[in-house]
């Protein structure tokens, strides 16, 4: 767990230290991508509880789950369904509070607190 | 079956460490990029405004600059005639014209017409009732010059042959100034005749017996025995227009 968080925070800080933004423009999808990447990982820790965890699924399920979440959204505007981003963000915020809820009871059960 | 897993530590494999890295990567981006947001000047609009602002400190600088030099001509242009003889006729000729283009300040009996916005809005009503616009200032200006006014000024605003009078926006646009309510219109001439013009023009008297009662507007005109109109200040430099010869 120690080791995610560590990991967790370098991106944040390299990040932050190369002050790299994106266009403006992007920010929608970036905000979109982010919560999909958020969805994965919680499934990449649900499943290292679960030891079903399997790079190959993972690595994939991260790339295809972050570029389709942005890829939606970017579809969504050229037809003119700005809103389709709301799709994106309902469906990955969902699943994040899901995943979230899943992997905190695994954790419990793992620390013996229940 | 989950205690049996509890008994040892999870195996977190690299990919899941490193995606977390990025992870963490496309927060600090996101992050980056609405701090920039938050920073930028909010859009065009606001990038506009700062334009004008800037073009109009630099034309009140200009402004100023003009009024210099043509004081520093009026000097030369005695100095030459003193110098070189030419006849006084000239310069008085000059100062005359001058006057008439209305370069010049003026003094003499007049009146001031004062629009003031309406301050309550009624519910349900239409705001731009309650404004004094453009038009308003045109018809009193135009009222004003039918009854002989020799000189105009809307708030300090010189009224000359190039003077428009348009709406720009929430101000009113005279001569190359915004002004805002309230305005003050100067016009020197017979006292007398200017506020009988005023009264007895259509548009000019809508003002001063129906909207300022029905919207609470501030509409007066006072009578004055000594007023001061200032000098146009802008430039009245031509591009298009050339002497065609002849006239005066």
């Amino acid at each position: 767990m120690l080791a995610l968080v560590l990991a967790l925070a370098l991106g944040v800080t390299l990040g932050l230290l190369t002050n790299v933004s994106v266009p403006v423009g992007w920010l929608t999808y970036l905000g979109v991508a982010v919560l999909a990447a958020i969805d994965a990982c919680l499934g990449g820790v649900k499943a290292s509880l679960e030891e079903t965890f399997d790079d190959k699924v993972f690595v994939s399920g991260f790339l295809t789950n972050t570029l389709m979440a942005a890829f939606i959204v970017y579809v969504g505007d050229q037809i003119g369904v700005r809103e389709l981003y709301l799709a994106a963000v309902v469906a990955f915020g969902m699943r994040v509070f899901e995943n979230l809820g899943t992997v905190r009871r695994l954790l419990f059960r793992r620390w013996g607190w229940e | 079956m989950w205690c049996e897993f509890s008994m040892h530590r999870p195996p977190y494999r690299p990919a899941l460490v490193l995606v977390f890295v990025v992870l963490g990567l496309l927060i600090a981006v996101a992050f980056n990029t609405t701090n920039r947001l938050a920073e930028a000047p909010p859009g065009r609009a606001s990038e506009l405004v700062d334009v004008v602002q800037e073009l109009e400190q630099q034309r009140e600088e200009l402004q100023d600059r003009l009024g210099e030099l043509r004081s520093e001509l009026a000097v030369l242009e005695r100095e030459a005639a003193d110098d070189a003889g030419v006849s006084v006729s000239f310069s008085r000729e000059l100062d005359r014209v001058r006057q008439g283009a209305g370069l010049s300040a003026v003094i003499g009996p007049g009146v001031e017409v004062l629009l003031g916005d309406g301050t309550e809005v009624a519910s349900g009503a239409d705001p731009n009732d309650y404004l004094i616009h453009d038009t308003d200032i045109a018809a009193v200006v135009n009222a004003l010059f039918v009854g002989g006014a020799e000189a105009v000024e809307v708030n300090g605003e010189r009224l000359v042959a190039t003077t428009p009078i348009r709406c720009a926006g929430t101000t009113v646009l005279v001569n190359s100034a915004r002004l805002g309510s309230p305005y003050v219109i100067k016009a020197i001439g017979d006292p007398a005749v200017l506020e009988s013009a005023v009264l007895s023009d259509d548009s000019a008297a809508l003002l001063f017996n129906t909207y300022k009662n029905q919207y609470g507007l501030q509409v007066s005109l006072i009578r004055s025995p000594q007023l001061r109109v200032d000098g146009f200040r802008g430039s009245m430099r031509s591009q298009y227009a050339k002497p065609a010869g002849g006239g005066i």
